[in-house]
Parts: structure tokens; sequence; C-alpha cells
């Protein structure tokens, strides 16, 4: 079961082991992870799962696809090019021990 | 007027009267725990005359006393906790959307916000990217730029004296919902009427069958415009829904009623959400004044409506097994009333929560429900009323004002907007 690290913007880290699949997004909100909302319950459609992908795993990650990229654009935190959707991030053995920052604001 | 210390700027603070009936709210601390489990408490002293008139009173009252009550005026247990109401709508296995006997299915057939995943998702995927922001910026948005000039020009041809929400905000939201169905068959006026003899059909409780009538007659006009249309887009694409669906393998009997529920559900909710809005930043000069000088502010001031006074009040959900929500012991088959105009106000989220506050710390409203069912036109919403019509009437009404002071009157519970609103301006 692959693991995941959800840092806070004052540096605090969580740690969670996840069933393989579950997307960033369910893991944080299922864990309750502050500043991980997930209103619309992963469709890519709320812009309230945004997470910073730390670097180093982005050669992991998926294509962002067309409905990620729209919505990406209407994060309430700054877009950078380590931005992704949390609910279309699943992650599986080869995303273990992903790192990512959670957003000062998500709403 | 109640001044916020934080931002020196007064919130608008809501009518807080409270019949003097009422007794005292008893202390919550009792259901606090998840283990002790209780029966629903009975709100027999709730009547749909007073929550149509002024519900926040009421929800204040129950909320202080559970998060969950059996309400005998409305027929439904009451869910008025912001927390049991997010409970609520992320657990679709135990809540479901699929109301046996449900009026909105006989009044529109049964549409994506009944049915439960996976259902419901082949009906929601069947509108494509028409409501998404993409087709947003790159072609509602300038129709959205038409029909307000179009409409604020006839408000100010009418003159001071004029009504905010009948001469422009119902006729703009009406226009646009028209162009993003794609009905080019029908006018503005025939979505308002659709949609309110349609919307009356899914709260005929009382069963009154002229009700029912102008519902099934409503009904019938858009099967047959959407009939038409089916056909005529099919040559003639654009980025509306009806074009997107005249292209796609889904069922005629769900077209007809995903259509009929978006156009019972996309009309009224931006109308409201722009009057409303309007009505709180004219009420407080203050926050109106920060608005006009931080545009940014104008989004703010949109959530902070919707968090205030949610155009959709409640919607119902029912229990597939017996469970335990807020600590109350709820049957299987339990018909539920999940109360957002309730959750948004929950001072256990909310700091001074019956105020209008545009500089309030933001947090997550329920206004547009969440989950499976989370609000598809959200981003239209936000876009038509947020981005075009609020900055744009402001600006171009100078010194927009409610006169005579005192005559806009504010409705409605299950919908809440306001009814009436004579404005004057220079
Ligand atoms: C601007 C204010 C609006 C508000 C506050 C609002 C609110 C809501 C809420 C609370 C729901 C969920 C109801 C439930 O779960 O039973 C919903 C669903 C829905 N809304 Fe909105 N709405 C708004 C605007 C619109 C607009 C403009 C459209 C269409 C253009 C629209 C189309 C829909 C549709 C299609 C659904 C059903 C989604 C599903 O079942 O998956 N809404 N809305
Ligand atoms: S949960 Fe809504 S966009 Fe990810």
């Amino acid at each position: 079961m692959p693991t995941i690290t959800y840092i806070q913007p004052d540096g605090t880290a969580e740690a969670m082991t996840v069933e393989d699949g579950t997307t960033l997004m369910r893991a944080a909100v299922t864990s309750g992870v502050d500043g991980i909302v997930g209103e619309c319950g992963g469709q890519a459609m709320c812009a309230t799962c945004h997470v910073y992908v730390r670097p180093e795993f982005a050669g992991r990650l998926p294509q962002i696809g067309d409905d990620e990229d729209e919505m990406l654009d209407c994060t309430t935190a700054e877009r950078t090019d380590r931005s992704r959707l949390g609910c279309q991030i699943s992650v599986d053995a080869g995303l273990d021990g992903i790192v990512v920052d959670v957003p000062a604001d998500q709403v | 007027m109640t001044a916020l210390p934080a931002s020196g700027i007064p919130a608008l603070a809501a009518n807080t009267r409270v019949p003097a009936t009422l007794p005292s709210p008893a202390p919550d601390s009792a259901f606090q725990g998840a283990e002790t489990v209780r029966e629903a408490p009975v709100a027999d002293w709730v009547t749909l005359a007073d929550l149509r008139e002024d519900p926040f009173p009421i929800y204040r009252r129950l909320r202080a006393e559970a998060p969950v009550h059996w309400v005998p005026a409305v027929n439904r247990y009451m869910v008025v906790s912001y927390d049991a109401c997010h409970t609520v709508e992320q657990d679709a296995d135990t809540f479901s959307a699929n109301e046996e006997g449900s009026l909105m299915k006989r009044a529109m057939g049964h549409s994506m916000l009944r049915k439960d995943d996976p259902e419901h998702r082949a009906d929601r995927d069947s509108y494509g990217s028409t409501l998404r922001p993409g087709t947003i910026k790159n072609h509602w948005m300038e129709i959205f730029e038409r029909n307000h000039r179009r409409y604020l020009d006839q408000l100010k041809a009418k003159g001071p004296g004029a009504d905010f929400v009948w001469d422009y905000a119902a006729p703009y939201a009406a226009e646009n919902l028209r162009l993003i169905c794609g009905f080019h068959n029908a006018t503005q006026e025939d979505l308002q009427r659709w949609s309110q003899t349609m919307i009356d059909g899914t709260g005929n409780y009382a069963d009154d069958p002229e009700v029912w009538a102008k519902a099934a007659a409503s009904s019938a006009e858009v099967d047959a415009a959407i009939d038409e249309m089916l056909v005529y887009l099919k040559d003639r694409p654009d980025p509306s829904l009806l074009s997107g669906l005249a292209s796609m393998p889904i069922p005629l009997e769900a077209i007809r009623a995903n259509l009929k529920m978006t156009i019972g559900g996309g009309l009224n909710e931006p109308r409201d959400v722009l009057a409303t809005t309007a009505w709180a930043l004219l009420s407080c000069p203050e926050q109106l004044e920060a608005v006009r000088s931080e545009p940014k502010l104008w989004a703010a001031a949109f959530e902070e409506s919707v968090r205030w006074v949610a155009p959709i009040g409640m919607y119902p959900r029912q229990t597939t097994r017996e469970t335990v929500l807020g600590g109350v012991r709820l049957p299987a088959g339990a018909k539920l009333g999940v109360v957002l105009g309730s959750a948004n106000r929950d001072p256990k989220v909310w700091e001074d929560p019956e105020s209008f506050n545009v500089l309030r710390a933001k947090k997550p409203h329920l206004a547009f429900g969440g989950g499976q069912h989370f609000c598809a036109g959200a981003w239209v919403g936000r876009a038509s009323v947020a981005q075009v019509a609020l900055p744009g009437a402001f600006a171009e009404l100078r010194n927009l004002r409610l006169e005579p002071a005192g005559s806009a009157i504010a409705a409605g519970w299950v919908f809440r907007g306001m009814t009436s609103m004579p404005v004057a301006w220079d």
C-alpha cells in the first residue's frame, strides 16, 4: 500500500498509507487533512482539491486532461507548474512516497 | 447594523426577529458525543408560513437544539447543521437522491438530480463541456455581456421605480439559460413560465389539480421544443446542451427530464443571487464601497451572498438503511430535507453567521451542494452574475438605490430570493 505525505503551508507534515488507487483528494478528505475540500466529490468541477506536487514526482504523474486543465485555471491559490487537482491523481505503487504541498487558500 | 471589529466595515445584520412564543434554545452539548444516540426531536412548532416568510430564526433554534429534527409540517426530517448536511452530501450510498414518490419525478420526469451513480453519472456526462469554464470563457461570456446590455437597457428605459428582479435579473437569467440549453425556438418569457410552473409542480404537496395541469402543459411544450431542436441542431451545431445531446446515444426520456430539471434549477438561482447580492450591498453602503474600490471582491460578494441566503435552501434525500446522523437515529427509508440555508449559517463554522459580510474569512459553504450532485451550473452562475451582471449594473446605474426604501421583499425557504425590489438611480 502506497504512502502519501501532505505538507501544510506552515510546514506540518501528515503522512498516510492508503489503498492502491485512492486519489490524493479522497485520501485527504477521508482523514481530514486541512485545506483540501473536494466539494464536487472528484468530478473535476469545483477546484477545491488543488495541490502542488513536489517536482521529483512530476515524471510519474498522469497527463493533465482538458477538464483538469480548465479547472486548474479556476483555483483560488495561484496555479503553478506543480499544480494538480488531487481528485485526478490516483496513487498506486508507482507514486508510492509522493509528497504534495497544500495551498494556503482553497476557496 | 453590527460592526465587525476585524474589518471595520459594518456587516448587514439579518432579520433577527424571533417569534415571542419560542422558548430560548437548549444547550447542544448533550449530542456532541457520537456515542449518545437519540430519537429525532419533534419540531411541531415549525409552520410552513413562518418558514416562507423568514426561515432563519427557525433554523437558529433548530440548530441549537439538535442537528436533525422530525418536522411534521414538512413531513420530513430536517437536517440543519453544517456537519450533518456535509455528511449526507458525501455519503450517497446511505443517503440516496432517488427519492420514492418524488413530486419532482412526477412534474419533470426522472432526471439526473434524482438518480444515484452509476445511472446519474451517464446523465451528467451527457452534458459534456457546455457548462464548464472553458466553454464559458470562449463562448458564453460574450453572450452574457450581450444579454446584460439588452436587459439593463430595458430596465433603464422603464426608468426609476422599475423592479430589479422582474425587469432585469429574471429576463437576464432566463435569456442566458435559453441559449445555454439551445432553445432557439422559444423566448425567455417561455423559459420563465416553464420554470415556474414546473417548480410549482415539484412543490405541489397539496395536490392542487390546477398546479398539476399547468406543470403538465409546460412539460408538453418543453417536449415539443426539444424534439424540434434536436433535429435542427444536428445540422447547425453550437455549444448548447441540446446540440451536444443531439448526437449522443442517450434515451429521449432522460434528455427531456434533464432539460426540465435544468430549466427549473438554472433560472431562479442566478436571478435570486443577483438580486439578493444587490439588495445586501445596497443595504450596506460601506460594503458596497469596499467592493467598488476592489473589483476582485465581486466574487467574494457572490460567494458570501449564496452562503448568507442559499438560493436552494433545501433539497431532499432518502436513507437506504437505518443510520445515525448527528447523533440522531434515522430509520431506513426516512425522507430528509437537507437544509443548506441552515448549514450555511452554522455558528460552529462561521463567526457572526447571520450577518452579510463580504470581508469575512472564506470557508467552503454548501450553497452549490456537494458530492455527485454538486451543481453543474456553478461556474455559469459565477460568471454570469459575479463577472458580468453585478459589476455591470453597479457601474452603469449611477447612485443605484432601493426606492421606495423598505419596500423590497425576500421570501421563500426551499427557494429563497427577492420577490420585489423597486430601485431608482440618477
Ligand atoms: C447560481 C446559483 C446556483 C445555485 C446556488 C445552484 C445550486 C444547486 C444545488 C444546491 C444543486 C444540488 C441539488 C441536489 O443535490 O439535490 C444543484 C444542482 C444542479 N444545478 Fe445548480 N445552482 C445554481 C445555478 C445553476 C445554473 C445556472 C445551472 C444551469 C445552467 C444549474 C444546473 C444544475 C444542474 C444540472 C444540477 C444537477 C447536477 C446533478 O444532479 O449532478 N445550476 N444546483
Ligand atoms: S474534488 Fe472537485 S475538482 Fe477535485
